[in-house]
């Protein structure tokens, strides 16, 4: 039984959100610790807004945002979206500059399944902060296959 | 020989200097993620749009490494500050020699 | 294709299974068909998101494909080596209410008389009068084109009607709308007439009135038209689904555009 089938099953019969398999977590793990080195992550000055509930996982908005003066000497210079649901952890990474003006982005990605998904910033100053959302994935009714 | 496709972007025409302008830009492409399959049950390869570039009178001021995960279109929403009159360039390049991009005119008053 | 995430096993499947048998047999009542008034577009059960993405064309994924028709609309093929545009002048005025007024019955060149939907009267048109081989049914150029001509109605009622000449074609529709099948024994009226609103597997069920189409289907990532929706509704109660284009599938079309006469078009749609 593959894990999206387990994870469908044990969702619908627990009515609880689903919830990723380890192994999946776990490759998410060392891709944010390819991204980060050996620094900390810090929590907070990052907002990731994905609704709670998607129709399909195929196009998902999804908005994040970094708070930061976003001055020459203080900005936000890349955000990193990770995927802990997806077969591949890293779903997007955006490089900004001192003249972005805001750390501010919304784009659509796709969600495999119900999970938390990471956006960590790295700062002009070298620092780490993370911020996450979690939502539930919907399956599209009557499909092609 | 690259393949390319329509990109549409919509931004403001002009701004006043300092001003912070908001950049919206959508690419067709499948971005196939390379984790689909035929009905027969063969790999579809994958076939996706990898970079974003966007330059200010060509001066990077914004970029973009696209994975599998980013949704079919890629649509993103993004800002830069109004610091000089001239163009903004947007490229994308991906797989199997893709490219395509557009420009816009910026009047900074 | 399938995508891995679509690759519904068993598992799952007896979820679905389940689902559409408890609403069935433990079932709340069952209704009547909305009519009039009581219709309401699938639009209105999907979340703002994906609202705001059929609303907005910059966001729209298919309006792509409108602009991939329009160009083809400008291009002259065909051995007669003339476009559509040659013919029908600006689309935003010739092609105003043309898509909402299908499917309907078309008289050929050779005088014989067929029921059409939108892709099958192009089809038509670039045989006869460009010259051209037909577009494969649900191919990227006949989409668009549908895309193209289909935004011109965009707002403008269906204008579907039964008349003397349709009327069997119309009833076959709704026999077909009315009609128990495939392994799961469901018909669409049992989902769609009776049970709109209600839930199966998380999926709010629409009363499926075709106003949209062609859309792009966030389960497909591809523009696609009622055809292929059918079929894959047909796929769900696990019937063989139509071929593409056959009577079956045309009449089912006509009746539901006839069911969803007065609603406003809104292509092309977004749906999940």
């Amino acid at each position: 039984m593959n894990r999206r089938a387990f994870v469908f099953s044990a969702a619908v019969a627990s009515g609880l959100p689903s919830f990723n398999a380890l192994g999946e977590v776990a490759d998410a793990t060392q891709a944010v610790e390819k991204i980060v080195g050996n620094k900390n992550v810090s929590r907070g000055r990052v907002t990731l807004v994905i609704p709670p509930l998607v129709e399909n996982g195929n196009l998902v908005t999804m908005k994040v945002s970094v708070e930061s003066p976003m001055t020459k000497d203080d900005y936000v210079q890349a955000i990193h979206i990770v995927a802990e649901g997806n077969p591949l952890p890293n779903v997007v990474s955006f490089y900004l500059s001192s003249r972005s003006g805001r750390a501010v982005i919304t784009t659509r990605i796709r969600l495999g399944d119900s999970q938390r998904v990471r956006a960590i910033a790295h700062m002009s100053d070298g620092s780490f902060w993370q911020g996450d959302a979690s939502t539930l994935v919907t399956i599209a009714a009557c499909a092609e296959v | 020989m690259g393949k390319t496709s329509r990109t549409l972007v919509t931004m403001p025409a002009s701004a006043k200097k300092g001003d912070i302008i908001e950049i919206r830009i959508i690419v067709q492409h499948d971005m196939e993620s390379g984790f689909r399959h035929t009905e027969t049950g063969q790999r579809v390869p994958r076939d996706i749009i990898r970079d974003f570039l966007c330059t200010y009178n060509d001066v990077e001021v914004f970029r973009v490494e696209l994975h599998p995960g980013m949704g079919a279109n890629p649509m993103i929403i993004f800002t830069t500050v109004a610091t000089e009159s001239g163009t903004l360039e947007f490229k994308w390049t991906g797989d199997d020699g893709y490219a395509s991009s557009t420009t816009s005119q910026l009047l900074v008053t | 294709m399938s995508d891995q995430n679509a690759e519904m096993t068993f598992i799952a499947k007896v979820f679905v299974c389940c689902g559409i048998c408890a609403l069935v047999v433990v079932g709340a009542l069952a209704k009547a068909d909305p009519v009039g008034n009581e219709r309401q577009s699938s639009y209105e059960l999907m979340s703002a998101d994906t609202k705001a993405m059929q609303d907005d064309p910059l966001l729209n994924p298919a309006n792509f494909a409108v602009l991939d028709g329009r160009a083809l609309w400008q291009e002259a093929t065909g051995t007669n080596k003339i476009a559509c545009a040659a013919c029908h002048g600006e689309a935003k005025v010739s092609m105003k209410g043309v898509a909402a007024s299908f499917p309907k019955l078309s008289t050929s060149r050779t005088g014989g008389r067929s029921l059409l939907n939108l892709g099958g009267r192009i089809n038509q048109c670039r045989t006869e009068h460009q010259g051209a081989a037909p577009l494969a049914l649900e191919s990227k150029p006949l989409l668009s084109l549908s895309a193209f001509v289909s935004t011109q109605s965009k707002g403008m009622p269906i204008t579907v009607e039964r008349h003397a000449s349709n009327a069997s074609h119309l009833e076959a529709g709704e026999r077909l709308f009315n009609l128990r099948l495939g392994q799961l024994n469901l018909s669409c009226a049992q989902c769609h007439a009776e049970r709109p609103g209600q839930k199966l597997a998380g999926n709010l069920i629409p009363q499926a009135h075709p106003t949209a189409y062609p859309i792009y289907r966030l389960e497909w990532q591809s523009v696609g038209s009622l055809e292929r929706r059918l079929r894959n509704c047909l796929t769900g109660v696990r019937a063989e689904p139509f071929a593409f284009g056959s009577k079956e599938l045309l009449e089912l079309e006509l009746f539901l555009a006839w069911r969803a006469r007065g609603m406003p078009l809104e292509s092309p749609g977004v749906r999940p």
